[in-house]
This record gives structure tokens, sequence and C-alpha cells, in this order.
């Protein structure tokens, strides 16, 4: 239950992520013909030695092209940088006298400062006016519509999977019960951080007991403490209707969620960051002991993320995008020795050994996968 | 012995004790030091477990320590047989050739000293000293938490630290054992005015809205027990001790506009988000685009004294390493907490909202934990913890 992935799949509230990201969310070139630089407005800078030339600007939400020539002979003086505050949004590269450098940014409205280091000007104003644009560029577009189908896939299956769970927790049918809590686990595990965003839904599914205060401990986790450490259902049924009604609600949820490209590339790190964070450590399923379950589908949802948004990384970075999917290999193939007929050993056979392989695994994959974001976010300029 | 500056013989405490080696710091006062001196930038800290109840072997323990506390904070060497040839010297030798370097050794009494029926302290319990409650996110490991008593040793140089906590236990042993101990590389909070902010092992600014114990009136308001009582406890302070373990593998991918967001303020300016100066004032009302500049879940605004009824305490912890974590062969670091308040409540409320709401929550456990009530200063010819123990 991390909080702090609300914000990495969503939309809404993102609209500080916008000035570095949008591009990956709503390059207008596509849509916009009014120009010929395909939608993409163009801001001519000199730098001079006095600073940037003209000082202050003004342009409508968008892409903003910047051309920037250095006129300049202050040896000192080699680029022009966009602030968002004291956020460096973009720069040129270095520009020696005499020679033009350019970068593009998608900005929403508001004032931005316009930064010539080293000159002796003082700092000046960017105004940008108008609504951005937020039409989805098609590639964006597949790869949301890509993902959103593997959303709605796992909500029903886990519609369908906790039926029966709940079912047998109704009936007082513990042997049963326990028998099915792992594959309602899996569809809501793949799919995490997308219902993290719905405020209290995660908590009142998929709270851990420290997570909440005693009176708030339900869903899931309540019910495995029942099973495997009470080992009774009494007064469990009315906790398991509610969680039958609170992964109906997710479902209904899911269907409207608004999405990202950049998010859900985001989403797909921060689900291995689960797996760092609590099931290679055994606390996620702290008495039924079937982390590893949970591992494989926090892994799975994080591929299903990927490849979504893999067509927009390979157009920037084909050898990244190679190097995550082996990755993605290696990391399922160490999970292989832990496999058995029913799903995989309980966590309590795993020495600190077989953990530490298993991190290790997941750290190398995460420390590329982290890197998609941006990765996406710059192919959309270029 | 050790000492050799010209510092040295100030012997007072004051915020501009030299950070060079030269500079002590006086162990005697109406203060214990070590909460309103200046953070020197590292730390030994131990927690021990009474080992008997005799109330008079503990009056004797603090009496020892007290004189080796204030023999080791001038630079001196502990005891008087060090040249015996047939005898084990007192003191263990390894700062001997070293500078003061500001040690400072603070003493303080676990909640579970009370409850020794041998040590007759019930009736002297301050009512604030409970154990603290169980608090959100809490993963605490009992081996890393609690304790009798404690010891904070804090130096400018880190032999110097270990030093003082390795002599003191040598001095208690058949008295106290050593339950845990925690050694801290980097300060990250700043005391005083005249210290930059240091930065955590998240690479940001910690501390930046800390209490300045120049600020008299915030010291006496939040920092020093004052006439509540009990008695004993006037003019100290509780210590609370928090072994914070960063996830920092799962940090380090997390993007820069995700990290300054899940704090609230810039990375390498420490400035509130939006803003330019470190120092400027959070915006917690500000937004943009229909948003809050400082997201409602960041950890500068759950922390903040704003929304916490007015209530601030004073941090002065320590960045530490301890090696890998055996079963993640990642690192085994983070942020050894400590702060200083006048009622451990200040601290248990804004924990409460930080356990359950902060966005850092993804990126942190707590997994130690410790409560210590810090009696007043002594005298000399006196003893740290007389005015309870006689």
């Amino acid at each position: 239950m991390h909080p702090n992935l609300v914000r990495t799949l969503l939309c809404a509230g993102m609209v500080g992520l916008l000035a570095l990201f949008a591009t990956a969310c709503g390059s207008s070139d596509e849509e916009t013909t009014a120009s010929e630089s395909g939608g993409t407005e163009q801001l001519a800078f000199t730098l001079t030695d006095a600073g940037c030339d003209p000082v202050d600007a003004e342009a409508a939400a968008g892409p903003i092209t910047f051309e920037v020539e250095n006129a300049s002979s202050n040896p000192d003086l080699h680029e022009l940088e966009v602030l968002d505050g004291e956020t460096v949004l973009g720069e040129t590269p270095d520009i020696s006298e005499g020679d033009s450098g350019t970068f593009t940014l998608t900005l929403e409205q508001g004032e931005y400062t316009l930064l010539c280091p080293g000159g002796d000007g003082e700092p000046g104003t960017l105004t940008v006016s108008g609504e951005l644009d937020t039409a989805n560029s098609p590639a964006v577009e597949d790869a949301i519509a890509d993902y959103r189908s593997y959303l709605e896939e796992n909500t029903a299956e886990l519609i369908s999977a906790t039926e029966p769970f709940v079912a047998a927790v109704v009936a007082g049918e513990i042997d049963k019960a326990k028998s099915l809590y792992p594959a309602a686990r899996i569809p809501y595990e793949r799919i995490e951080p997308v219902a993290e965003s719905f405020g209290s839904l995660d908590p009142r599914i998929d709270a851990r007991e420290n997570d909440v205060p005693a009176s708030e401990f339900e869903g899931f986790h309540r019910l495995e403490k029942a099973l495997w450490e009470e080992e009774s259902l009494k007064g469990m049924a009315p906790v398991a209707e509610q969680l039958q009604a609170d992964v109906e609600e997710l479902a209904e949820k899911v269907k409207t969620v608004e999405l990202q490209a950049v998010q859900i590339a985001n989403g797909a790190n921060e689900l291995l960051g689960e797996v760092s964070a609590s099931k290679i450590t055994g606390e996620e399923e702290r008495y039924s002991h079937i982390d590893l379950v949970d591992f494989e589908a926090n892994v799975e949802g994080s591929e299903a993320a990927f490849e979504a948004v893999k067509p927009l990384l390979d157009a920037s970075d084909n050898d990244l995008s190679g190097e995550i999917e082996a990755d993605f290999k290696m990391v399922f193939n160490s999970l292989e020795p832990y496999r058995t007929e029913n799903g995989f050993v309980s966590y309590t056979e795993l020495t600190k050994a077989d953990t530490r392989k298993l991190a290790v695994g997941i750290d190398t994959l995460a420390e590329k996968l982290s890197l998609v974001p941006a990765a996406i976010a710059s192919a959309e300029h270029e | 012995m050790g000492f050799g500056g010209a510092g040295f013989l100030a012997g007072r405490e004051t915020a501009e004790a030299s950070n060079d080696g030269t500079g002590s710091v006086a162990f005697y006062g109406e203060h214990q030091a070590g909460i309103a001196t200046a953070a020197q930038d590292r730390l030994h800290f131990a927690a021990f477990d009474l080992l008997s109840e005799d109330p008079a072997e503990l009056r004797e323990l603090m009496r020892e320590w007290t004189a080796a506390a204030a023999e080791m904070t001038a630079g001196e060497m502990v005891g008087d047989v060090n040249d015996v040839p047939l005898a084990p010297p007192e003191d263990t030798g390894e700062t001997v050739g070293l500078l003061p370097s500001r040690l400072t050794v603070t003493f303080g009494f676990g909640p579970s000293l009370f409850d020794k029926p041998g040590l007759g302290l019930a009736g002297k319990r301050p009512a604030a000293l409970q154990p603290l409650p169980p608090l959100p996110g809490d993963e605490l490991s009992p081996a890393e938490s609690g304790g009798d008593v404690c010891v904070q040793a804090c130096s400018d140089d880190p032999q110097v630290a270990f030093h003082a906590v390795r002599n003191l236990a040598r001095i208690g042993r058949g008295t106290v054992a050593i339950r845990w101990s925690q050694l801290g590389f980097g300060r990250t909070a700043s005391t005083t005015r005249s210290q930059d902010t240091p930065r955590n092992l998240m690479g940001l600014k910690d501390g930046t809205a800390n209490i300045r114990s120049e600020d008299a009136e915030a010291m006496e308001k939040f920092v020093w027990v004052g006439g509540e009582g009990p008695a004993w406890m006037s003019g100290g302070s509780y210590l609370v001790a928090r072994r914070i373990r960063m996830l920092l593998e799962v940090w380090d991918r997390a993007p820069l506009q995700d990290q300054e967001r899940t704090i609230g303020r810039h990375k390498y300016s420490g400035a509130p988000l939006g803003g330019t100066d470190e120092f400027e004032p959070l915006p917690l009302d500000q937004e943009r685009n229909g948003h809050p500049v400082i997201p409602v879940d960041a950890h500068v605004r759950l922390a903040s004294a704003q929304e916490n009824d007015g209530a601030r305490i004073l941090r002065r912890g320590y960045s530490f390493t301890d090696g890998v974590d055996e079963s993640l062969g990642e690192l085994e670091a983070g942020l050894f907490f400590i702060s200083f308040q006048r009622n451990p409540e200040q601290f248990v409320a804004i924990q409460r909202r930080l356990g359950s709401m902060d966005a850092l929550n993804e990126y942190i456990k707590h997994v130690g934990s410790a409560l210590f009530a810090v009696p007043p200063g002594a005298s000399p010819g006196s003893y740290v913890g007389e005015p309870l123990l006689s």
C-alpha cells in the first residue's frame, strides 16, 4: 500500500509533471496543422554579452522549440535554460560562439524563468498562456489502450477469483478458503499501482496489519490472518462480503481511470519496488507465506506495463528495450527453482542466500526499467 | 592526554566551539550537553540493560559514568591506573593523541527502569515516560529497541565517540550489559544557526526547519522539561531514538520529480517546491492549476509545525550503514533518528501522521525504537541522575 503510487498512474494530479513529461501524453504534433512546424511554436533567442535576447518571451501552451544562437564573446555564456521555480525543465546543449542549438519542451500555462547563466543579465520570464492540447499521438493511444485492456482483464479475473474465496469464508470452510486465497491475490498484485490510485480502496482491500489502525484492518490480509494464524473464521463473513464489494468497485473505477504512457512506465518500475520492499522480505503475506506468488504477479504486472509502452521506447532506444526484455526473462527464471505443483514454496523455506539472489535480479532489472519514462518522454521530441 | 589546542581551556559549551578537533564542550551544566550543543559530525549511541536491581549499584554506576564522561569530554584519559606494568590500563587508549573533538556524553533512563520493583523508582516515574505506543508503519525488531539506560556519545571524531561508549560499557560491566548500539557516520541535522544544513542518504537536506538552540523561547517551550514535573526532570528532556532503514535502491530509481514531491523540497537547493531559497516558508496553502504546490502527502507538509498544532521537536539524527542486508544483498543503511522534546507526545503525534500518510513511507522502515528520560545536567561533585536515585 504505497500512497506515492497514486500520482504515478493517474493523470489527475499530474499537472506538475506535465511540464516535464507531457510530450508522452500530450504531443499535439499530429493534430495541429496551423503551423508549418507541425504545431510546435518556435522561439528564437540570441546569447549576447548582456545575457538572453530577448529577456522575456511569450508562447502558447504546447510544444515549444527554443532556437538559440550564441553571438556572445563571453566564454562563460553557452546555454539557455528554462526553469519552473528552480527546477531546470530544459536547456540547450553547450553552444560555442557563432553556433546555434535547439531543444523542445511541452509547457502548460504559467510563468517560467529564462536564464542564460554566465551572462550579466537578470533572468527573464517566459509567459505561457492558453490550454494545453492533451490529445495523444496514435502510438501513445495504442499503448494506453493496450494497458487498459490488461487492467480490465485482471479486474475481471479478480472478481471471479474472489467470489469462490469469499463463499468459502462465509461458509466457514477454512481449508477450502486457504486453497482459493492465492488465485485471488494474483490479479490484484498485477495491477496494484492502479488500485492504489483510488484513495481508501487499496487500504480496504490490501492493507497489512501495521499499515492502518486496528479498527480499519480488513480485506485480504485480515482474512489471511484469520485463516492461517487464528485458524477461525468467526466474524469474518462481513469482512469477506465487503472485500467482494470492494473488488467490484475497483473494477468499475478502473474502466474510467485516466492513464498516461509515462505513468504506465513508472508503474512498471514501482511494481518492482513493491517486490523489493515487501515480497522479498516476506512482509506482504506474513501469515500464509505465499509471498512468491505475489512476487511473480508483481513482475507479470510490471512486464505487461512495460510491454504496453515498449513500442514507444523502441523508437528511441532499442538496446535498452532488448536488455529489459532479457532481464525480465532472467527474473522469471530466478523464480523457477521454487515453483511447485500449486504455486510456489512457502517463503519460510527460503534461505537468506535464496532471497538475496532474487533481490539482486530485481534490482538489476529495475535499475534499467527506471530509465524508461524519461526515454519515452524524450523520444517524442525527436 | 588527547588534547592539544588552546580551545580546550575554554571548556564552555558554546555554539562556536571549534569543530577542527580542538574544541571541547563542558560536561557539567544546567542541561546535559549533547542536546543544545551544535550537532557534532559522528555518533555512537548505546542502550544498556540493567543486570541488577540493587539501587546502590545503579547509583555507583551513574557516579562512575559521570566522572569518566567528564574526563573524556575534557580530552583526558579515564581513571588513574594507566601506567602500572602489571595492571591493564583503565583507559582503553585509542584516543591518546587525539583531540577532544567536542565530545559530549548524554545519559538517559528508559521506561523499563521504572518497572523494576527492586529499584523502587515507580513513585518517581514521570507520567510522560510511557513506552511509545505502536505507531503506523512500525516494523520494529526488539533486539534493536528499548533499553534501561542509554548513552549518546557525539564527537567530530568517530574514534572519540566510540571510545566513550566502549569505556563506559567497560566501567559498567557486571551492572549493565549493552543491549544494542549504533554508529552514526554523518549528522543529518543542524542544531545551531551557524551550521549548514547537512544532507541525509537520500541526497536531501534534512532538518532545515529544525529548532536552533539559539532560539531560547523554542527550547523552553518544546525541548526542556519545565515545572510540570517530576522535579528531578526539570531542565531535562525526553530522547526518542528510531532506527530508520532507507530502501536506497528503490529510492535511487525514483525520478527526480517524484523524489522532490515525496519530500516537498527541491533536491539540490532544499527550497520548498516552487521556491528558490532553502529557508523560505513552506507555501502550504498555495495552489497551482488547482493542485497544492506542496503535495498533501509530502513529508515536509505532514511534519511541519503548521500541520501539527504548532508542535516542534529538536532533531539530532545521524546517517548510518551497517554492512549488507544479508537477505537482500543491499546496503543496510538509513537514518538513526534522534529527537529531543519536552514531552514524548510531541513526537508521537507527528509520527502518527507521518506513519499513516507520508509519501516517504514507500522508501523507509522504522526497525528500531527507544525512549529515554534525559535528566538535567550535573554540577561538579554531583552525578547525572542524582536527584532521581538518591
